[in-house]
């Protein structure tokens, strides 16, 4: 490429307190490129697109933009009481004296929207839209502004296979008018299939560089690890019995909503819960651990069955996270015989648990006395994972157990998934990440708009029909 | 009997005024972001500033506005508070409650040589009916700024989510403090009004938790200007009450019948909650 | 670094009060110098003045108790000043009429201090867990029905006989709380509140009830998610807090005043958030920051009789103490989480 580049980064770095972020990156977008930014988490991919935003200073380097920079971010930036063309043009507002001129405000996200392919109804309550569509919104925003650079943080993380599909023919087309696009996505197929160039990054410095025409997502997965892909453990005969049954579940409300669903997971399998978020698994989820009221029928082989839960949410649902890991290992346990002696918490117990957990999840700790706020995410999950196992329960409930954690954190949780299936759990395992599902699970479910569209032996697995299910394609 | 009516509501209109004017600073400050527990404090520092500067100048109008102006003051400490320095809301108004009423305390001692309350000073007189429409001229001022103008979708976003609004280039923490600020001012009109209007001093503790009810107001009103106003009129209408009651209602005594107002805020947080939903941010700190 | 950090709050707390005091004292024609001698003079300078010194820290320190244990569940009970007062008004009450033995009848009454203010919290607490029912508002109006409902009740059917203000008739002197410090007023009210301090140090840090409390207030959701019952959590929290203030309530009754007076509290419930938050919702800490409190709410009075600095210019400082200190511990928490 001759052309100028539209957004050029030298000599970056940036620490914070104990940690290099980013270390000295340097990184040229050109117009009419689609380029991928990958590494795992922690390896400051974040860090860097904040920087080329222009949200976060660099402590060294130059930034230089030939235009305005936008960002899209992986969660969205939106406002869900105001409506679509309050939330694109919110701080760009037009005006009639005193007033929004919502005449002109609403032509101008129709026109916006026309001339990028984007259908959307201005005057839409954006907390009533599809995760898809506030995509769209959030898109609309950044396009209004004519970025000479847009950078994508996980773009793609809750879309559809098909709308994986037409949000990248978005993409391309803004390329094609000259935009440079960056990617921030750890989808490495993605990247093989749409992007130009890649850049992989490491523990803050970019490691590899290279043409999406002449690499594989093998390569791409080699260099993000530094070395070869951590295994997980075998996987070994077990004899299914009957466990959990779900029968005629209905529960929750609205998008989420789940209707008539039935589905049985047996002692000593995993089963795999695939589906787009937002289609009834939080719903689902709840329903089993207990959180919500339900219509129909959820029961477990033998009544004083153990559950133990592995949240979707870490940070706000598992972990109290001012509070040591010892603290935090009790949580969920505080009535338990054994923690609990009279009203009084056992704390030589609560220790001991810590100790364990902390051996066989291998936290990486200076102390257990530690707040777990202080951990990586890779880390705090392994305690959160650690108690969910250490009661030997008969049914896990594991909600992406790997999300947002690095390979080999992912590698061992999912290794301990998997012996505690040998050992004869239930595993239900809802997870947005197929490849996790097709890795671990013994049987696999499709989720769609709360209801099982599909269901597939490990034996006879056909990852397209899978996809086109998640889709809502009956034609599978 | 009509005469009763008229003089019934005529008294609810004049005591729903001073909450009002509380109430729509409560609002712009949820609208924003900001829990603002302080109005009952922004407005004893109002009202008592309001006397002060009547007294010096003998010109009660300059008095109303160095009210307003004092509240806005007290505002803006509680809003660098909640966004500089990230102090809890509900923690930064209770200290600033302590700090207005201990400082007109204070203050009363200093100049008028007496604790309890001020000497009498030059007050509005029948102006103040005016102050009484003014108050409802505001709320439906409040509710086309909040709705129609570029300012108000602001306000709006900030207190819903304010990292939306930082990624359209406007610092939420500037928008808060100004929302903040504002708030006092009319906290500060609020008491200027019962000190100048209503009456003709200063006391200690006459906001008699004024400033607590507009924020139940605020709430029962769904953090909509007119709603607020509304609610405000309602809880007028039992403040004065008491007022039309004395004397012909035996069986409750007088110290019982003050608390009516206190209860029927009680009753209308329990009435409504959980059918409304606060603006998200509201109460967080960015 | 971490050093520092302890410090520096406390520290700077103190600092700040010498400085802002200074000004108070000046702005009212006293020279700094002379203020403070005043101060300390009327808090430290005898049997008599230590004595009441201790008797505004005992008063302080129920309520900032009770707030402590609410704050730490995750619920701001700005209500301690109306349950302090509802559990003195049941204590002086009852306490006019009562016929029992002495030592029974002290521990029935300040139970019934524990009943009213618990009572009081209650209510706060019921609105919540059933309506969501903001506590903040709640707790503040309950504040002022409290203060009327007594008044209304002690200058009615509850007015002593030979009463010249709104206050009911005196205690019998058997009930009067026995003098712990010869020479001055204080009761031994105060040890009730050491003892309740030992108490809240436990709870918060052994027990599930503790636990499950700080769980409800640190993430009520991952608290959910363990199964701890939040609406439960949330009106027995409210509850023993005023509770807790409702026996302070009843110790200044059968402790100091052997009546029940509905001027009993200077603001106690208030200040004792500021007393709560400088303790760092600590029960040990909190009685420390009571015991300064205390100093600053008997030699104030002293201050302004004898060096004509109004003794109001204490509460100013104390909110801007608690402006400024303002729960390091929230704002900490907080703003970490929303940053990971």
């Amino acid at each position: 490429m001759i052309a100028r580049p539209a957004l050029t980064l030298r000599g970056i770095r940036k620490s914070y307190p104990g940690v290099v972020a980013v270390d000295d990156v340097d990184l040229d977008l050109y117009p009419g490129e689609i380029h991928a930014l990958v590494g795992e988490n922690g390896a400051g991919k974040s860090t860097l697109s904040a920087i080329a935003f222009g949200e976060t200073r660099a402590d060294a380097g130059s930034v230089e933009a030939s235009g305005t920079v936008g960002l899209v971010h992986q969660h969205f930036e939106l406002v869900g009481r105001l409506r679509v063309w309050e939330n694109v043009l919110l701080g760009r507002e037009p005006r009639r004296g005193w007033r929004i001129d919502e005449t002109a405000a609403h032509e101008r996200v129709r026109a916006v929207a026309e001339r990028n392919g984007l259908a959307i109804d201005p005057d839409a309550l954006v907390e009533g839209l599809p995760i898809g569509v506030q995509q769209r919104v959030e898109l609309l925003r950044e396009l209004d502004r004519e970025p000479s650079v847009l950078l994508l943080d996980e773009p793609t993380a809750a879309l559809a296979p098909a709308e994986i599909a037409a949000f990248f023919a978005t993409v391309q087309r803004l390329a094609q008018r000259g935009t440079a696009v960056m990617i921030v996505t750890h989808k490495l197929q993605e990247v093989i299939a749409y992007a130009t160039r890649v850049s992989v990054m490491r523990h803050g410095t970019i490691v590899a560089r290279m043409e999406t025409a002449t690499t594989s997502v093998d390569a791409i997965a080699r260099a993000m690890v530094g070395g070869d892909l951590p295994g997980v453990a075998a996987r070994e005969a077990t004899q299914p019995t009957p466990c959990l049954t779900i029968e005629a579940l209905c529960a929750g409300a609205g998008e989420t909503r789940i209707e008539g669903l039935h589905l049985e997971v047996r002692a000593g399998e995993i089963v795999g819960i695939a589906g787009v978020e937002g289609n009834g698994q939080s719903t689902l989820a709840d329903a089993v651990a207990g959180m919500i009221g339900y219509d129909g029928r959820i029961a477990f082989a033998h009544p004083r069955a153990t559950l133990g839960v592995i949240p979707q949410d870490r940070q706000r649902e598992a972990l109290v996270m001012p509070w040591s890991i010892v603290e935090n290992v009790v949580l969920g346990r505080q009535d338990r015989p054994g923690i609990r002696r009279g009203v009084v918490i056992d704390r030589a117990h609560a220790l001991a648990d810590a100790q364990r957990i902390k051996e066989r999840f291998d936290v990486r700790t200076p102390s257990l006395d530690v707040p777990v706020r202080t951990l990586s995410g890779g880390n705090q999950q392994k305690v959160v994972v650690g108690r969910a196992l250490i009661d030997s329960p008969d049914v896990v409930l594991a909600y992406n157990p790997t999300r947002g954690i690095d390979v080999g954190a992912a590698a061992l949780v999912q290794s301990r998934l998997m012996e505690a299936r040998n050992r004869g759990a239930a595993v239900l395992l809802i997870s947005f990440e197929l490849d996790e599902i097709l890795a671990l699970a013994d049987r696999i479910a499709v989720m769609y708009r709360g209801a099982i569209v599909g269901d597939f032996e490990r034996s006879n697995v056909d990852r397209a029909a899978i996809g086109r299910l998640m889709a809502g394609l009956s034609n599978a | 009997m009509i005469e009763l009516v008229l003089s019934l509501a005529l008294l609810t209109l004049i005591k729903a005024t001073p909450l009002i004017y509380a109430a729509l600073g409560g609002v712009i400050s949820e609208r924003s972001g900001v829990i603002n527990i302080g109005l009952e404090g922004m407005m004893a520092i109002g009202a008592f500033t309001a006397v002060i500067i009547s007294y010096a100048t003998r010109q009660p109008m300059l008095g109303l506005l160095a009210g307003v102006a004092a509240g806005a003051l007290a505002g803006y400490v509680l809003g660098v508070a909640a966004t500089r320095f990230k102090v809890d809301q509900i923690v930064a108004g209770t200290g600033i409650n302590l700090i207005c009423a201990g400082g007109a305390a204070y203050g009363l001692v200093l100049i008028f040589n007496q604790p309890g309350a001020s000497a009498q000073v030059p007050a509005l007189g029948h102006h103040y009916l005016v102050l009484v429409v003014l108050a409802f001229i505001a709320a439906l001022a409040l509710h086309w700024l909040l709705a129609r103008t570029p300012w108000g979708l602001r306000v709006r976003a900030c207190g819903e989510n304010p990292a939306a609004l930082a990624s359209a280039g406007i610092d939420p923490l500037a928008m808060r403090l100004t929302a903040v600020t504002i708030s006092g001012a009319l906290a500060g009109l609020g008491g200027a009004f019962l000190s100048l209007g209503e009456l003709n001093l200063y006391s200690d503790g006459m906001t008699a938790g004024r400033g607590f009810i507009a924020l139940a107001a605020v709430i029962f009103g769904r953090w909509n200007p007119i709603g607020a106003t509304l609610a405000c009129v309602v809880f007028g209408l039992f403040e004065a009450l008491q007022y039309v009651l004395q004397g012909r209602i035996s069986w409750l005594p007088a110290d019982a019948m003050q608390a009516l107002p206190y209860i029927a805020a009680l009753v209308a947080l329990a009435g409504i909650t959980g059918k409304v939903r606060a603006p998200a941010s509201d109460g967080v700190p960015y | 670094m971490k050093l520092r950090r302890t410090l520096a709050g406390p520290l700077g707390a103190i600092i700040l009060l010498v400085v802002l005091m200074s000004l108070a004292m000046i702005v009212a024609g006293t020279s700094p110098l002379d203020g403070f001698a005043a101060l300390f003079q009327g808090a430290l300078g005898g049997t008599s003045q230590i004595g009441e010194t201790l008797v505004a820290t005992s008063a302080l320190l129920f309520p900032a108790l009770g707030i402590a244990l609410a704050f730490r569940g995750g619920l701001f009970n700005i209500g301690a000043e109306g349950q302090l007062l509802i559990g003195a008004l049941f204590a002086g009450a009852v306490g006019a009429q009562l016929h029992l033995p002495g030592w029974l009848g002290m521990i029935v009454l300040l139970a019934l201090g524990a009943l009213g203010g618990g009572l009081w919290g209650a209510i706060a607490g019921w609105m919540k867990a059933r309506f969501n029912a903001n506590e903040i508002i709640a707790t503040l109006m309950l504040n002022f029905v409290a203060a009327y409902l007594s008044l209304a009740l002690v200058n009615g059917p509850l007015r002593g006989p030979l009463a010249t203000g709104a206050e009911t008739a005196w205690l019998d002197q058997r009930y009067w709380l026995p003098t712990l410090l010869p020479g001055s007023r204080l009761s031994i009210g105060i040890l009730v509140a050491l003892a309740f301090a030992l108490v809240l140090y436990w709870v918060f840090t052994r027990t599930v009830f503790g636990y499950k409390l700080r769980a409800a207030g640190d993430a009520p959701e991952a608290a959910r998610r363990a199964g701890i019952d939040i609406g439960r959590i949330t009106w027995i929290s409210l509850a023993l807090s005023g509770a807790i203030a409702g026996v302070g309530g009843a110790t200044i009754v059968t402790g100091e005043l052997h009546r029940f007076n509905t001027q009993l509290s200077p603001g106690y419930g208030f200040i004792g958030i500021a007393v709560a938050l400088v303790g760092d919702l600590q029960p040990l800490w909190i009685c420390l920051a009571a015991f300064g409190f205390g100093i600053l709410e008997a030699g104030g009075l002293a201050m302004q009789a004898s060096a004509q600095v109004p003794k109001d210019a204490i509460h100013v400082i104390e909110g801007l103490i608690i402006l400024v200190l303002a729960a390091r511990r929230y704002v900490a928490a907080r703003t970490e989480t929303a940053a990971v």
